[in-house]
């Protein structure tokens, strides 16, 4: 009786018991307090930019965003022709930079030969990685000069007395510095982000979505324009916010070639200033009320890039799966 | 032999004309030598079917009739494929026209991303530029035709990636069949559906060959029988034997043939 019972009997499996690692529990612990770390530093940041800052805006209030004076001998300060600098230089960046990278992404993916195409992606790879301050000084010592003697000169005596272009394209004292150069400048600086986001967007569509197109006869034109772009569509998009992104926020190129003038005009060739180079310039030597302003400055455009970041990580993470 | 399966009635005409003619093609992905020695004929309006084991290039054998490899610079054929007398993979043919006269049907139901009416409309208007009101007709009609338009017709103007497998895939058929084509070329149109959308898509190729000349890969073997005219079975880049399915399911005379057709390899 009892063997029959044995023989059907469950054999007692070994008792298995998790090791208490005290390895594991550090482990953990560390990597949530390296995870702590940065929600931390974020709040701290952010933080310490409105107490600085809040001086300058109970001082001024709503006046610091819409004025347009930056006396630093009767303390006022207005951040007006900053904030104008900074969205224009990144809108000439995007109207300049979209395109090109567009053109740069369809390329690389859907026209180019395979021994042409892996020598331009890795020049736009290094592009991305070339440093601001070398775009700076290429921008102030060669780009300047260059743009002063073979666009602004000419450009400014063609337009010279013709309604709205001639004031919007005529330069007064043609440097080769101004509005425009920065945002060239930032648009050299935006196309590998938009141009490497953008191709691999397009890398994903499957293949056979691009097949049926051109299988009912389209052409390249047609399949990009009509099935490619739009499939990629929102992520698109999100690709050009991340290069907005870092075009309101870049200092060291924008410093250089800018001319960091603080005055509103109605033309781009003439020298302007934007919030980062502000910043950069004056940080220095800045005291009491000034420094105050220069922090809320911050405030503002740290509000903005992140608002601008936000919306492209929620852009590009929306790729249409098939 | 065949119990399990049931076969198309012999509705197969012996004397139409030969659409598509292919002559001693071969087919290269870069080195490698994938198709070796093709022959074969397609008939006017009937459905012929290629079957055989995966890798045997039946797929890659499809994708020439419209020239889809043209995309692959390492791909390339040498031979003749005469539709209608002329030889459609020399380099002088204009690959577009060529595609809006041979449609094809993916594996994969591939809306674009566009209304419903406009995936439709899309390849009418690469070549053609009819009046609006003819436009909607055509567009009407390619739906009827594949058997969407009561599922879709108050919802033209919403997104084709909106609707269901199966129903994309009768769009993809529908956009196909807009633009007027003399061949349809379907590449395991079925192989991503339910069965009961797979039952839809068959009915639908047997409405369709009395207007085109239908050339489908399939995985399925009862599905070739079902709706197939002729079938040629392939292996390892060659076609192995072409005959009417029927002979090819009852009554092969290969041995690797009625091998594969009885599911003892494949």
């Amino acid at each position: 009786m009892s063997a029959v019972t044995d023989q059907f009997a469950v054999p007692s499996a070994p008792v298995r018991k998790t090791p208490m690692g005290t390895f594991d529990l550090v482990f953990r612990n560390a990597s949530l307090l390296a995870a702590l770390f940065v929600l931390v530093l974020l709040a701290g940041i952010m933080v310490s930019m409105v107490v600085g800052g809040w001086p300058a805006f109970r001082e001024f209030g709503l006046g610091f965003i819409t004025s347009s004076v930056w006396d630093t001998q009767n303390e006022q300060y207005g951040a007006w022709p900053a904030i104008v600098g900074t969205l224009s230089t990144a809108l000439i960046a995007l109207v300049v930079g979209v395109p090109l990278s567009l053109g740069i992404a369809v390329f690389l993916t859907q026209l180019a030969p395979p021994w042409f195409k892996q020598p331009v992606s890795t020049a736009i790879e290094l592009l991305a990685a070339v440093p601001s301050i070398i775009y700076g000084m290429w921008g102030l010592f060669v780009f300047a000069p260059l743009f002063a003697a073979y666009v602004q000169i000419p450009l400014s005596s063609l337009v010279e007395g013709m309604p709205i272009v001639g004031t919007i394209l005529y330069s007064r004292s043609p440097s080769g510095l101004g509005i425009l150069s920065a945002g060239i400048i930032l648009a050299f600086m935006i196309i590998p982000f938009i141009a490497s986001i953008t191709r691999d967007m397009l890398d994903q569509i499957p293949s056979v979505l691009r097949e049926s197109a051109y299988g009912i006869g389209a052409t390249t034109w047609e399949v990009v324009r009509h099935v490619l772009v739009p499939q990629a569509g929102v992520s698109i998009i999100g690709a050009i916010m991340l290069g907005l992104g870092r075009a309101l926020g870049e200092t060291m190129a924008v410093t250089f070639v800018v001319g960091n003038a603080n005055r509103l005009s109605a033309s781009v060739m003439d020298p302007g200033s934007t919030i980062a180079s502000r910043i950069a310039n004056e940080f220095n030597e800045a005291l009491g009320l000034q420094l105050n302003a220069l922090i809320a400055l911050g405030c503002i455009l740290f509000f903005v890039t992140f608002v601008v970041l936000v919306i492209a990580r929620l852009l590009v993470a929306r790729v249409k799966r098939y | 032999m065949l119990s399990t399966l049931e076969l198309s009635p012999q509705t197969l005409d012996a004397e139409a004309p030969v659409r598509i003619a292919v002559k001693n093609l071969d087919f290269y992905y870069g080195e490698h030598k994938a198709l070796k020695n093709i022959n074969l004929d397609f008939r006017d309006r009937h459905v012929t079917a290629l079957i055989g084991p995966s890798g045997c290039g039946k797929s890659t054998l499809l994708r020439i009739f419209n020239r889809i490899y043209s995309l692959y610079p390492e791909q390339k054929a040498t031979g003749e494929i005469l539709l209608d007398g002329r030889n459609i993979i020399s380099n002088n043919v204009d690959v577009n026209e060529l595609r809006s006269r041979i449609g094809m049907v993916f594996q994969k139901p591939t809306p674009f991303p566009m209304s419903i009416y406009d995936n439709v409309a899309f390849g009418i208007r690469l070549y053609e530029k009819p009046p609006k009101s003819e436009l909607d007709d055509r567009v009407e009609g390619a739906l009827r035709r594949a058997a969407l338009w009561d599922e879709v017709k108050d919802k033209l103007k919403s997104s084709g990636m909106g609707l269901s497998g199966g129903q994309q895939q009768r769009l993809c058929i529908a956009r196909t069949i807009a633009q007027k084509p003399e061949v349809i070329l379907f590449d395991e149109p079925t192989s991503a559906l339910d069965p009961i959308s797979t039952g839809k898509i068959e009915d639908l190729l047997e409405q369709l060959k009395s207007d085109f000349t239908i050339v489908i890969v399939t995985h399925n073997m009862q599905q070739a029988a079902r709706i197939s005219q002729y079938t040629a079975f392939m292996y390892l880049g060659e076609v192995i034997e072409f005959d009417a399915t029927n002979t090819i399911f009852m009554n092969p005379h290969k041995k690797q043939t009625q091998d594969y057709v009885t599911g003892r390899f494949g």
